[in-house]
């Protein structure tokens, strides 16, 4: 009888135990691909900084977000996909009593690291969001914390994360996408990250961004070896997503936008060619109408560099660290270095990144409308230009810095559905599922427009 | 002294002979049936005996006086279902009518297959109150079959099927992704397996009181099914039959004939809509069609235009680098599709004697599509028998076995492999479907209309449909057997106890292919298999009483057990990166490692005991008992237990009125019941999986890294078992005859706290989680009536009518929670369930409106302020109630007439209310596929022409563009001057994308009435007159007739499609239309031979 069957209800598929590191692994996979991908239904970041235009659905380029739930999708991806994951590797890893003290923290630490990275880029996406009760299903409505005070948190939690980095011991090895359990390089990265979480805050907490940039810029990356990456392999499932996108599925869904090709074009920049193709059958660059139908042929199509399956997916590279010290130089913080040097620095480490040569950076520099001292605006806007161009293969970083800098000047298509988004509207099924917290929250924002804005952004 | 009666009976309608008839002396024991050719011989009658009295299931009984005749030779006629009719009700009881407290609706099986229809199931729609059956129009698509509206908000609303006393399932095996839309194919229910000309009679069982013996599975409704018995002596019945189909055109898109492919003016050449290429090498650019571009927003057609289009590029065609005029497709996608085939054949031996009886079948259908490259072959053998071994002790067994081979099933969704997806949303309408038919054929390539570009012929986004058709096609195969061995012992009269074992065994496969070649917007090339075994057992034990206790007390009763166990078990396998050797369709051929393949592997055990009573008073008061406990492996153990009951009284107040001469019967009945359910299985203990990719492979590692993740539900292990109450009340009665009646049923069921993975903020790194919660309400009213106008010797006319109103209502969900996600669909439109409101309503983004109703218009502007466009303002929250696809009511009438041996039948089936919302409309609209975005502006231009302004800025008299109706949004200003509430008087452009689709409005804009009148069936059938079978000498009977199937939709609001076409059966994809096929009618002709 039912009595004695009591493995009836048991999944003999899939286990009930599994080590920390698969999660870890799962989770840093999720987050490699999300802030890589150019899916329509997930990461049109791209887009909205105009690197790329679209060809014949061009939906995504005029702002409409609830025809695929781009919010939702980019929302679910992180929270579900990234952080459950990495707060499961957490429980379990301080449950392996297999594994040393050192590298057990040493786990816990780069856990953390990724943690605060993810919940950024989370608030820098929607501004207010569940934090504090988030990810804890006997909450199924948590409540929504003030984008400002996560911050806050997440610094604390950064500073506890570096200081537990012990790069004399063990992490989660080959089973770390990113650094093969390299902790050092995590010591890099953990400060690399809070470099930039100062200079995020710097327009609304000056003296504690000066804090956080000082503290950090010691221990920062040093090269583009140091890059924060997961790096692609050629064979499915582990290929770039944008691969997917651009090559695999015959699509030709994407050219560049003139509103980038022709900046890069009239600064003779050398990553260009590289960015881009020429146009067919001629030897030009040029760049389709942002926010209209584009026919592909008429247009330089993205490079072959993004056609590789290996790309990087970048999390944060030696190019932004030094394009961020060179703004904290600027604002007189005390990290070493010039405006200039830094911006100098950052600029020759992204056109090597792709594959440029010294020497080529160095013309490109040499250039008025290029070097520091005499290209156009401040200095807001001389870093904003120039790490707009370099941080292409960041899309997700260069949104959040053009809302930032607000550099470049971009301008709405004209048939645009809004203004240029500022933050993602809350997912529908936040207002459906969670609609008393969401109420608040968007009330707290101001109003759950795309033009409402996340707390740094004061200008 | 006695004398010997004979006589032969007939059927009044046939006139065949009747076998078994009970012929008996009234008030005796004295009686005999008829033979195999209804004569009858009846010896040993007294000469004092004074009426004759014959009877038979399904018929009128008669009494004849006797008198001195000694010959009786007449014609019974079918029983107008009341009084006497016999119903078999759950556990196989057979039961009168009268007796019954509850509702119970039984279809003939002559009337199931009336309509000779390869899928039974869909014989049954339009035919019984309260139970909903909806179509697809797909080959062998499933149908879903919901009675008595949606119970369970996370759980199947499916009938059950029981056929004698096996039950079957009716889920189908479609993913979730096919049922949302996203594309796959439908690989039909399983409860299509059952042959239908071997159903006896159907019975549909309602509500709760009625299958409260089923246990849990029955909480949605039974739909039992009894086979054909052997008769006495020895029978052979012949059918033979053939149908065939053509589509019907007014469910299917009609392409506008003016404009071509293209979506704007923003190409090469200098009028903007073409390529600018030099094809021929004179030095001279010439226009080429952009190939790349699925849409028809391109050049106007002009003869003397002469443009190189995507056969000039295709090597070898016969119009390899030459232009053409630019016009037109002269055959247009409605060709595409042929005409559909299907033939019946069937034999059945039976026969028997007062020892037992056999009955043996076969039976074979073959079904062709209206695709090309579609067929299903169902082979049918089914054998029962049964034996008396003693007067006390019989057994009985059938089996069942079945083989069903699928291939070329129809694409579904918003896919690739679904043509209508590409017929409907995006299609260049100068392409000839013969020329791109006889352009596969001739090199059997992919040669596209939709080529990457003239210099890149890979297909972008669309295969020529006829690769699609013939190298990524389908096949799957389904073998099944079911039956049972029962034995059954008489203790006593009035006792006996049956044993029975029955078991329902499948094993499934599907293969899906993708060829190399084909456009891979939906992933690489691939081969994909998936085998399932299904397997089901059942061990039955009950006691059955039967015992007249008095004269006027009766008490008939069950106390039995049961034991079930399921088996499901599941490997899906696909090819990844691609396939190396093109044409060959194995794992092995899987360019990249291999992924491991998913498996899945379920199982149940529940077992019931369970009793009923049926107490009898004076033929006229009549009360029922059950009761039932379950105990389930798929709850929690300390909860696995569960206990039902049910009390239902039926009151035949016409006993009490029997010299009331024009009321022939009358009953009033009432019942409440509670049916228990278990949880679904696997939703107790938490586990980690793999994460699964967009061709469904599951990812298992990163490189050497292995992978694991915590899944998106969350299990519960403190679920318990959820509860369906149900309430009905019914007056049923015949009048002057039971020429006149009708039968009237109110019910109200409540379902509490369900077991369903409730969707939570995604924010607790969750999709969802188990729980028990929610309760969901349905209401309703069933009424059915018949009425017989003429009721002769030689004609009879008969009118069945039924209407049902079911008001669905979520009451209550999870704590506070006041709606819940079901499904995601393309378009930006969801699925819910809403405190409040029926299940299922779609939300989605809306116009927005001012306070008298009018739409708002927001305004673009150039970059010197001045306005080019006007559009209508959106919400900005896609979540916005849009549709509620759930129907007002439903409702059939059948008229039947029968003159002599010719019977003419007709059956329209209607649905008033509910819903759609048509993604192909939210694209096609967009992409320029119809006439209604191609129409003349009020100015009489074409509205596809550019907006000419005169130079003080007004219009001029050639403008195009079309002003939207609507007034200006607030805070809209023109020229500086507010202009808000104004009726907007702005041009906009007709061009790339149009105005009328998705681009420039919310999904509310696609959301139509799905209401329908449809005559789903007519037949026509003429049995030979007896005198002329005799002289043929070898047949008992010959029946022909003619017959058609949805042959005209009478009424609809849905443009250009079916609105009944659905994606799946099941609780998604209702109210949402993507890809939808057309409806077929169907015409042929059956031919019945009984030796």
């Amino acid at each position: 009888c039912v009595d004695s069957l009591d493995d009836y209800n048991i999944d003999t598929k899939n286990p009930t135990k599994v080590p920390a590191s698969t999660l870890f692994s799962n989770a840093e996979r999720n987050l490699g691909r999300t802030m890589a991908s150019s899916s329509v239904n997930l990461n049109v970041f791209r887009l909205y900084v105009q690197y790329w235009a679209q060809t014949t659905y061009f939906d995504e380029s005029i702002y409409d977000i609830n025809t695929r739930a781009i919010n939702t999708n980019f929302w679910s991806a992180l929270y579900r996909d990234v952080l459950r994951d990495l707060q499961e590797a957490k429980t379990l890893a301080s449950a392996d009593i297999l594994t040393s003290n050192k590298t057990k923290a040493n786990q816990l630490a780069a856990i953390e690291v990724l943690e605060v990275y993810t919940w950024m880029t989370l608030v820098d996406t929607f501004g207010d969001i569940p934090y504090s009760q988030a990810l804890n299903i006997d909450t199924p409505q948590p409540k929504y914390d003030d984008d400002a005070a996560i911050y806050a948190d997440l610094a604390t939690r950064l500073d506890r994360a570096i200081a537990a980095l012990d790069a004399s011991g063990d992490s989660f090895g080959d089973a770390d996408l990113i650094y093969h359990g390299d902790v050092a390089s995590w010591k890099m990265f953990a400060n690399s990250l809070k470099l930039r979480m100062a200079l995020t805050i710097a327009d609304v907490d000056d003296a504690k961004a000066r804090t956080m940039a000082q503290q950090a810029a010691p221990n920062v990356f040093t090269s583009n070896d140091d890059n924060a990456q997961l790096n692609f392999l050629s064979t499915s499932p582990s290929t770039n997503p944008v691969w997917e996108d651009l090559v695999q599925s015959g699509r030709k869904d994407y050219v560049g936008a003139n509103t980038f090709i022709n900046r890069l074009t009239s600064l003779n920049d050398p990553r260009l060619p590289v960015y881009f193709k020429m146009k067919p059958m001629t030897m030009t660059y040029v760049g389709g109408v942002y926010g209209t139908n584009n026919n592909y042929n008429s247009f330089s199509a993205p490079g072959a560099a993004l056609e590789d399956p290996t790309l990087p997916g970048v999390l944060l590279s030696y190019t932004e660290v030094e394009f961020l010290l060179a703004e904290a130089a600027a604002r007189t913080y005390s990290v070493g270095g010039t405006p200039a040097s830094h911006y100098n620095a950052a600029v020759t480490a992204s056109i090597q990144q792709w594959g440029g040569s010294a020497a080529q950076a160095a013309a490109y520099l040499a250039q008025p409308s290029v070097a520091y001292a005499t290209a156009a605006g401040t200095y807001k806007q001389k870093i904003g230009n120039q790490k707009w161009i370099a941080l292409y293969n960041q899309p997700v970083e260069a949104w959040k810095e053009y809302r930032r800098l607000d550099a470049p000047a971009l301008v709405k298509p004209t048939q645009a559905r809004t203004d240029l988004p500022l933050r993602f509207t809350y997912p529908v099924n936040e207002q459906n599922l969670n609609t008393a917290n969401y109420t608040a929250a968007a009330s707290a924002m101001g109003g759950d427009l795309v033009t409402s804005k996340v707390f740094w952004d004061r200008f | 002294q006695s004398r010997t009666l004979t006589g032969k009976v007939t059927d009044q309608g046939t006139g065949q002979g009747l076998p078994g008839v009970t012929v008996i002396v009234k008030g005796t024991t004295i009686g005999t049936s008829s033979n195999s050719d209804g004569s009858f011989s009846l010896s040993g009658v007294p000469t004092e005996a004074k009426t004759l009295v014959f009877s038979y299931v399904g018929y009128a009984s008669q009494e004849r006086a006797i008198g001195s005749d000694s010959n009786f030779d007449l014609a019974l006629a079918v029983d107008n279902k009341q009084l006497s009719e016999v119903v078999v009700t759950a556990l196989g009881v057979e039961r009168t009518r009268n007796s019954l407290p509850y509702s119970a609706t039984n279809v003939e099986g002559s009337d199931v297959v009336k309509a000779r229809n390869p899928n039974f199931i869909n014989g049954l729609s339009g035919k019984v109150a309260g139970l909903q059956v909806r179509q697809s129009n797909t080959l062998g698509g499933s149908s879903n079959v919901v009675i008595r509206g949606t119970k369970s908000i996370g759980r199947s609303n499916q009938a059950l099927f029981v056929v004698d006393g096996v039950p079957i399932s009716n889920e189908n095996t479609n993913t979730s992704d096919q049922r949302t839309g996203r594309g796959g194919y439908d690989y039909g229910n399983a409860a299509a397996d059952i042959n239908p000309d071997d159903i006896a009679t159907t019975t549909v069982l309602k509500g709760a009181a009625a299958t409260a013996l089923y246990g849990s599975r029955a909480a949605n409704g039974v739909i039992m099914i009894t086979t054909k018995k052997g008769r006495q002596g020895l029978g052979v019945t012949v059918n033979t039959g053939a149908t065939v189909g053509r589509i019907d055109k007014s469910t299917f898109i009609k392409h506008q004939t003016q404009y071509g492919g293209g979506y704007g003016r923003y190409y090469e050449d200098p009028s903007g809509f073409f390529l600018y290429r030099d094809v021929n090498g004179d030095g001279v650019d010439d226009l080429v069609v952009p190939t790349s571009e699925d849409a028809s927003y391109g050049a106007p057609f002009d003869a003397n235009k002469m443009v190189y289009q995507w056969d000039a590029f295709d090597a070898g065609n016969p119009n390899f680098g030459k232009a053409r005029p630019w016009v037109a497709a002269e055959n247009g996608a409605d060709t595409f599709f042929q005409t559909a085939l299907t033939t019946n054949n069937n034999v059945t031996i039976d026969g028997g004697t007062d020892r037992g009886y056999f009955k043996l079948g076969y039976t074979n259908i073959y079904d062709r599509g209206v695709l090309e490259n579609s067929s299903i072959s169902k082979n049918i053998i089914n054998f029962a028998g049964s034996f008396n071994l003693t007067s006390k002790l019989s057994s009985s067994a059938s089996v069942n076995f079945s083989k069903i081979d699928g291939k070329g099933r129809y694409g579904t969704g918003y896919s690739s492999t679904n043509q209508m997806t590409n017929f409907r949303q995006w299609w260049q309408t100068n392409v000839d479907m013969k020329e791109q038919r006889a352009a596969y054929f001739r090199n059997k390539q992919n040669n596209t209309w939709n080529y990457t570009d003239p210099d890149d012929l890979t297909p972008i986004y669309w295969n020529n449909p006829y690769w699609t058709r013939y190298e990524n096609y389908e096949e799957d195969q389904r073998h099944r057997t079911f039956g049972n061995v029962s034995t059954t012992y008489k203790v006593a009269d009035w006792l006996d106890i049956m044993g029975r074992v029955t078991m329902d065994s499948y094993d499934e496969r599907q293969d899906e292919r993708q060829a190399v070649g084909s456009t891979t917007n939906d992933g690489p090339d691939f081969y994909q298999r998936f085998n399932s075994t299904f397997r089901e057992y059942n061990f039955d034990l009950f006691a059955n009483i039967n015992k007249q206790v008095t004269e006027d007390f009766s008490i008939r009763g069950v106390i039995g057990a049961n034991m079930r166990r399921n088996f499901i078990s599941n490997v899906r396998a696909r090819t990844s990166g691609g396939l190396i050797i093109p044409g060959l369709y194995s794992l092995s051929n899987s360019k990249q490692l291999l992924s491991p393949p998913s498996e899945r592997e379920t199982r149940v055990g529940v077992d019931g005991i369970f009793a009923n009573a049926n107490l009898g008073f004076k033929e006229m008061i009549f009360l029922d008992l059950t009761a039932r406990q379950d105990k389930s492996t798929t709850l929690p153990k300390e909860n696995n237990t569960f206990f039902y009951p049910s009390a239902a009284l039926g009151f035949v107040f016409s006993q009490l009125l029997q010299d009331t001469p024009w009321l022939s019967y009358g009953k009033i009945r009432g019942n409440y019941a509670e049916v228990g359910n278990d949880a679904p299985e696997l939703s107790v203990y938490d586990i980690y999986n793999n994460q699964v990719d967009g061709q469904g492979n599951a990812i298992t590692t990163f490189g050497g890294a292995p992978l694991f993740s915590v899944p998106s539900s969350r299990n519960n292990r403190a679920l318990k078992p959820e509860r369906t109450k149900s309430f009905e009340a019914g007056i049923e009665a015949s009048f002057l005859k039971s020429r006149v009646g009708f039968d009237l049923t109110l019910y109200e069921q409540r379902s509490v706290d369900q077991i369903f993975s409730v969707d939570v903020s995604r924010a607790t790194g969750y999709n969802g989680r188990f729980i028990n919660a929610g309760e969901v309400r349905n209401r309703g009213i069933e009424l059915t009536a018949f009425v017989t106008p003429v009721r002769t010797d030689n004609l009879n006319w008969t009118i069945n009518a039924n209407f049902t109103r079911n008001r669905n209502q979520v009451v209550s969900l999870f704590g506070d929670l006041d709606n819940i996600l079901l499904a995601n669909y393309q378009g930006g439109v969801t699925s819910n369930a809403t405190v409040g409101q029926a299940y299922g309503t779609l939300r989605g983004a809306d116009y927005v409106y001012d306070a008298n109703g009018n739409k708002q218009i927001t305004l673009v502007k150039n970059a010197a302020g001045l306005p080019t466009a006007a559009y209508y303002r959106q919400t900005a929250s896609a979540n916005n109630v849009i549709a509620d696809p759930n129907p007002n009511w439903t409702g059939g009438l059948a008229n039947t007439v029968g003159y002599k041996g010719v019977s003419l039948y007709f059956l329209l089936d209607v649905r008033s209310g509910g819903q759609v919302f048509s993604l192909d409309r939210f694209y096609g609209l967009a992409t320029g596929m119809t006439d209604e975005t191609t129409q003349n502006n009020e100015l009489g231009n074409p509205s596809r022409s550019p907006i000419v302004r005169n130079a003080d800025g007004s219009y001029a008299p050639s403008t195009g563009g079309v002003i939207l109706s609507g007034t200006y949004a607030p805070g809209t200003t023109i020229n500086g001057v507010d202009v808000s509430g104004q009726t907007n008087a702005i041009r906009t452009s007709n061009t790339n994308y149009g105005l009328y689709g998705y681009a420039r409005n919310p999904a509310a804009g696609f959301v139509y009435d799905a209401s329908y009148v449809k005559l789903r069936e007519v037949s026509l059938s003429y049995a030979l007159p007896k005198s002329l079978v005799d002289k043929v000498g070898a047949f008992k009977g010959v029946e022909l007739s003619l017959i058609g199937r949805n042959l005209w939709i009478l009424h609809k609001n849905l443009p250009d499609a079916d609105p009944e076409e659905a994606l799946s059966s099941g609780n998604l994809g209702q109210g949402y239309s993507s890809g939808a096929y057309p409806a077929v009618r169907t015409v042929g002709a059956n031919l019945r031979l009984s030796f």
